[in-house]
């Protein structure tokens, strides 16, 4: 409880840095990517493309890409910048100080990447086809919001585990599980994010998986479950992966101090 | 007891950062002195709980300081280094790192208004920290360590980078701190930055405590220490011989004409004796000089002490 008390100056704090006109440059950038993309698309394709496939190009180009993009660039270096900053001793030596530091700029990570999603959803959406779009819509901006919690929450991970080199292993670690691992169907990919954004897409769309039933191996990539076991387990992973950010913190020593190398 | 080290020993790999200090200081002043790479950042990191002692044990009023909430309630601590937001108001940074202490928003703003005014910085206090001079972000990075009015402060090398101005002021500062009888470690590799403020010293060097105590407590440590001294005389090798023969010399070493370097146990009674032969005018002396009068000299006389070479 302590820490929950500190966490909302943690994040307005944040909020009020964060408020800069390349900042917010960037971010509208990423927003616009996907919708950009997806207009080139249908202009090439001279039609609306089928249902499905418009489905699918948005949710690759928006909870996917810019989604995962817009989390990495702010939940990853959350410790790595106070640390190489070395203003992390500051925060070290108050009450639940690091802790609020993790989880506010989770939140401020969170609520950035949020508007990027549901902006680049919406229009993609509008851009791609004139089909089924309240559906289209909420399913591509569900799928947003759960991609930026889950996401945000891995990338915090990595950037509490390896501060040193956060980026690069946040780049490796999106490119070989939520890229290659996410489309082997075999267990490894139950554990990504991506499996599980699929699942929920394949469902919430409605799409026709009647060969998939015919095929294992389609069954493993699109999977079997509800959607609502989809979206617990994603909330569990999410939780887990937080909790396990926040026992790493409370153990291991990050200090700025130029003679420490643990 | 305000900090209590049991055989504390800090370990990086292979290279020992501190080694093996015991130690029990009282509540009060206290200055940390040692070279650069003593292991004082070290030992104030141990002591403000972000390292853990490979060995031994570290209790800060009396708690255990890692990861200890109710401790930090209780200190303030100024880094060696920086890390400073430089985007942001002096204001809104002590403010910010206030409520992460656990004040409401409105409480931490009073509190670091007046840690910036105890500091003298209301005047500037709505300005980004990337336009304040070296002494102001000192200072301003005094005041987040005071703004919730700790028991304990800690401070590794204040007055690192100041100008004799600023380093008046932020004494003055300290001395109020003390007057106030609040606890205070500070740390430098400079002597005469704390004797101002303390005479009660730790002496570290290589990780180890070589001493602590008083100024005389070490001065007494030392007395018996052989010291070196340099004369530019006129007859350097009749001098030497009647001082190995007074017995106030325990070596000599004649370099050139007119320099002889000579190391002593009984200084006292060797200026008396120079003294008096200047004044008779058997030895025309046109300067002497103690070697070891800087603090690098204490600990290397304190390291010969530890190791029993003295």
């Amino acid at each position: 409880m302590n820490t929950l008390r500190r966490i909302p100056a943690v994040f307005a704090f944040e909020w009020r840095r964060a408020l800069t006109i390349p900042r917010m440059g960037w971010m509208l950038a990423l927003a616009a990517l996907p919708p950009l993309l997806l207009f080139l698309i249908r202009m090439a394709a001279r039609s609306d493309p089928p249902p499905d496939v418009a489905a699918v190009l948005v949710y690759v180009l928006s909870p996917c890409v810019a989604c995962m993009m817009s989390v990495f660039l702010w939940s990853t270096p959350a410790v790595s910048s106070e640390l190489e900053g070395r203003s992390w001793t500051y925060l070290s030596v108050r009450p639940h100080g690091t802790l609020a530091v993790l989880l506010g700029k989770y939140l401020v990570g969170v609520s950035w990447a949020l508007p990027v999603g549901l902006l680049s959803a919406i229009i993609g959406s509008l851009v791609i086809t004139q089909n089924d779009l309240p559906r289209l819509i909420a399913t591509q901006c569900a799928l947003a919001t759960l991609s930026c919690v889950a996401y945000g929450a891995v990338f915090l991970l990595i950037g509490v585990i390896a501060p040193a080199r956060a980026m690069v292993l946040g780049v490796i670690y999106a490119i070989v599980f939520e890229v290659a691992a996410a489309f082997i169907p075999a267990a490894i990919n139950l554990l990504t994010i991506q499996h599980r954004l699929r699942c929920l897409l394949v469902r919430w769309m409605g799409m026709d998986m009647s060969i998939a039933e015919e095929s294992p191996v389609l069954l493993a990539y699109f999977g079997e479950e509800s959607a609502a076991w989809h979206v617990f387990l994603l909330i569990v992973m999410t939780a887990g992966y937080l909790v396990v950010a926040a026992l790493l913190l409370r153990y291991r020593e990050f200090t700025a101090a130029a003679e420490t190398a643990t | 007891m305000l900090i209590e080290l049991n055989h504390v020993t800090r370990l990086y790999g292979i290279v020992i950062g501190v080694n093996d200090i015991t130690l029990d200081l009282p509540e009060g002043a206290h200055g940390l002195l040692g070279p650069n790479g003593a292991g004082k950042t070290t030992l104030l990191n141990l002591i403000t709980g972000q390292l853990r002692p490979t060995i031994g044990s570290v209790r800060v009023l009396g708690q255990s300081p890692r990861g200890n909430p109710e401790l930090f309630r209780r200190i303030g601590y100024l880094p060696g280094t920086e890390g400073m937001y430089a985007d942001v108001s002096a204001l809104e940074w002590v403010t910010y790192l206030t409520r992460i202490q656990g004040y409401s928003a409105a409480e931490a703003a009073r509190l670091a208004e007046q840690a910036l005014e105890r500091v003298r910085l209301t005047e500037h206090m709505h300005r980004k920290i990337s336009a304040f001079s070296r002494g102001m972000r000192q200072r301003t990075r005094l005041a987040q360590a005071i703004a919730h009015e700790p028991d304990f402060l800690i401070l590794d090398e204040p007055f690192s980078g100041l100008d004799p101005i600023a380093r008046h002021t932020m004494t003055t500062l300290l001395q109020d701190w003390i007057e106030r009888k609040r606890s205070l470690l500070i740390s430098s590799h400079v002597l005469h930055e704390i004797e101002s403020l303390t005479r009660s010293f730790l002496l570290i060097s290589g990780g180890r405590l070589l001493a602590s105590g008083s100024t005389d407590e070490i001065g007494s440590l030392l007395s018996n220490m052989p010291s070196e001294v340099r004369l530019k005389v006129q007859s350097p090798r009749q001098l030497a011989a009647e001082l190995l023969q007074g017995g106030l010399a325990e070596t000599v070493s004649i370099e050139g004409e007119r320099d002889l370097r000579l190391t002593t146990v009984s200084a006292g009674r060797l200026s008396e004796f120079l003294g008096q032969a200047i004044s008779e005018g058997r030895y025309l002396i046109t300067e002497m000089r103690s070697t070891e009068d800087s603090l690098q000299d204490v600990f290397n006389s304190l390291m010969k002490l530890h190791r029993g070479l003295a």
